[in-house]
């Protein structure tokens, strides 16, 4: 394995789910640092901050965002983030992650060129190896 | 007297044919013509036979004879239309009459056989024609019509007058025959006349009628001009098709097409919920099983057991949210009855009494104006529940939350109000997701954004809808069109 990933952000409400994958990160030692929001509007608000204050070491490497959520759902947090993101130098993937098997989600989050990918959940533990092995 | 030839000549330049019958010793001659059309007959053969048994038709004989023996012996006329077997087979029909003006010594008949076949066809023609025109006009309703602009006067036919509710001895009046369009149709009515008549367009358009009574349909209608031989327009004529009838069955489907896709957007909604809620929870076991086989030690895996617990809890409440949504579809089977609104506002407020108390909540209701209504009393129950348990439970902080309910009708439509002083809701933002399943849109630990979701659905398919107003820190007022 390469090595390890600064900082890794999880935007998602499923609080059995955040446990379970911090669990696999810290398990695998995927990344020195997480990021939890538990929705799209928390994550942009964090965004902003690092944007008015220019502490990009802050950012994270990669970003998992969940569909389905209250407040701010991952679409409109998409359709906000797209607008700032290219203000940040620092390269940042980011994998949409949800349990929809509706082909027009997928569909839809392919047409995002910042989403790298839709993974649909659950998703094995050999996938988020490579995932974060690709990133870091 | 014309002499035999003379006459055979001339009758032969119109078709027709005769028989001499000598009227003592019954021998019958034919005319040249006759065997002409007919053929030659075997010598061996008295002719009056050959002729009834060979040449006439079958269902003629018995007639024929009889009124042949009448001629002959009793001196009686003799009038038949009659079939003839011609020398190409074919039966063609013949007027048969005997020839009024007898010889001085009453010796001799003329019958004379008259060849009508173009006529009579015409006749069948016309006769069928008109029976299906009759038909095609009783099946399709459509009328017939003309106007004489010289003489004003109006021509219905039956069925144009049963479109338009008159008795079958009414008599149009020129003068008011706008009054049978609709109001407002009636400028566009007086302008396609006006134009047929004054410069011979024809027309064909849909047009709103009302009939002798009042009653007000769409019809079709065309006209044509009339000209006379100067080329003068002298009438205008056409028919008039009652298409009511097409035009509300096409609303009918519109309305069925809608109903359907309303079903299926709320079975869409419902697949996804069931995809995603029932998905969400299935991969997390799944991840918990993935760790539980990279864990090293038993106290990493009791850690995760409890996940498991969490997880068995969360499912259990999906499942039942599913289940609360499929009990409220099933609702729909019940009959609608008259339902109190005070009662159903009474019962509410009982049963989320707790609620109310605990943050001093002031229900204030009006139902003067509209006291009761055709409803199925559950689902008045459940949009009462959803709308002020929404309203307490999104109140302003620090504000007593005040609930007004107002029920009240307009030109016989049916309407409830349900207002707030809560916190109100940025309609510009969430507007579009106001009704939808799973959006909740206050951090508020409560939400489970499934409420408005189902009320809404409870108004359409009680055939009503369900509309919001709201202003930040000022409060929501949901109105209810039943």
């Amino acid at each position: 394995m390469g090595q390890k990933m600064e900082l890794a952000c999880i935007i998602d409400d499923d609080k059995i789910y955040v446990n379970l994958v911090r669990k696999i990160i810290e398990i695998k030692k995927l990344s020195e640092n997480l990021l939890i929001f538990k929705n799209g509007l928390e994550a942009l608000e964090y965004f902003k901050i690092i944007l008015t204050n220019m502490s990009e070491e802050k950012l994270p490497d990669i970003i998992f965002l969940d569909l389905n959520m209250p407040v701010m759902d991952g679409w409109e947090f998409l359709g906000e983030f797209i607008k700032i993101k290219n203000q940040f130098d620092k390269k940042i993937t980011l994998y949409v992650v949800s349990s929809s098997i509706d082909p027009r989600d997928l569909e839809r989050a392919k047409s995002f060129n910042l989403v790298t990918d839709y993974l649909i959940k659950p998703i094995e533990l050999k996938k988020f190896e490579k995932i974060f092995d690709r990133v870091a | 007297m014309l002499n035999d030839l003379q006459l055979n000549s001339i009758l032969e330049d119109f078709d027709i044919a005769y028989w001499k019958i000598n009227l003592l010793t019954k021998e019958i001659t034919w005319s040249e013509h006759f065997e002409a059309l007919v053929g030659e007959v075997p010598t061996n053969e008295p002719l009056f036979e050959y002729f009834i048994n060979y040449i006439l038709h079958k269902d003629y004989r018995y007639d024929y004879r009889v009124a042949f023996e009448n001629l002959t012996t009793g001196s009686e006329d003799l009038n038949q239309e009659i079939r003839i077997k011609l020398k190409n087979d074919k039966f063609r029909w013949f007027e048969c009459r005997n020839l009024k003006s007898k010889d001085s010594n009453n010796e001799t008949a003329v019958l004379l056989f008259v060849n009508i076949h173009q006529s009579k066809r015409d006749q069948y023609t016309i006769e069928e024609n008109f029976f299906y025109y009759r038909e095609t006009a009783e099946m399709t309703t459509t009328g017939g019509w003309y106007i004489d602009i010289k003489t004003h006067a109006i021509y219905w036919d039956d069925v144009t007058k049963k479109i338009l509710d008159c008795p079958k001895d009414f008599n149009p009046d020129y003068e008011k025959r706008l009054q049978f369009y609709a109001l407002e149709h009636q400028e566009k009515a007086n302008s396609i006349f006006e134009k047929c008549e004054k410069y011979g367009i024809p027309f064909r358009t849909e047009l709103k009628m009302a009939s002798l009574y009042g009653r007000e349909f769409w019809v079709q209608v065309t006209g044509k001009p009339v000209y006379n031989d100067e080329q003068e327009i002298i009438g205008i004529r056409g028919v008039l098709q009652n298409i009511d009838e097409n035009k509300s069955n096409e609303l009918n489907l519109q309305n069925s097409l809608d109903i359907i896709a309303a079903q299926n957007s709320r079975l869409f909604n419902f697949a996804h919920v069931v995809s995603h809620n029932l998905r969400s929870h299935s991969s997390n076991l799944s991840l918990v099983v993935q760790l539980l086989n990279e864990a090293k030690n038993a106290q990493d895996k009791l850690d995760l057991l409890d996940n498991v617990e969490d997880i068995s809890e969360n499912l259990d409440v999906a499942i039942s949210r599913l289940n609360d949504m499929v009990a409220h579809q099933n609702l729909l089977t019940k009959e609608r009855t008259n339902v109190s609104f005070k009662q159903s506002l009474d019962m509410v407020i009982s049963s989320v009494s707790s609620l109310i108390n605990r943050e001093s909540a002031k229900i204030i209701s009006e139902f003067k104006a509209l006291k009761e209504i055709q409803y199925i009393p559950e689902y008045l129950e459940s949009i009462l529940l959803n709308l002020i348990t929404n309203a307490i439970r999104y109140k302003q902080p620090g504000r007593v939350p005040v609930i007004f309910i107002q029920t009240y009708s307009v030109n016989d439509q049916n309407f409830m109000e349900i207002s707030d002083n809560g916190i109100g809701i940025d309609l510009d933002q969430y507007g579009d997701k106001m009704f939808g399943m799973y959006k909740t849109f206050h951090r508020n630990p409560d939400a489970k954004g499934i409420g408005l979701f189902i009320t809404k659905n409870q108004v359409e398919t009680m055939g009503g809808s369900i509309s919001v107003t709201s202003t930040v820190n000022i409060g929501t007022t949901f109105k209810i069109k039943f």
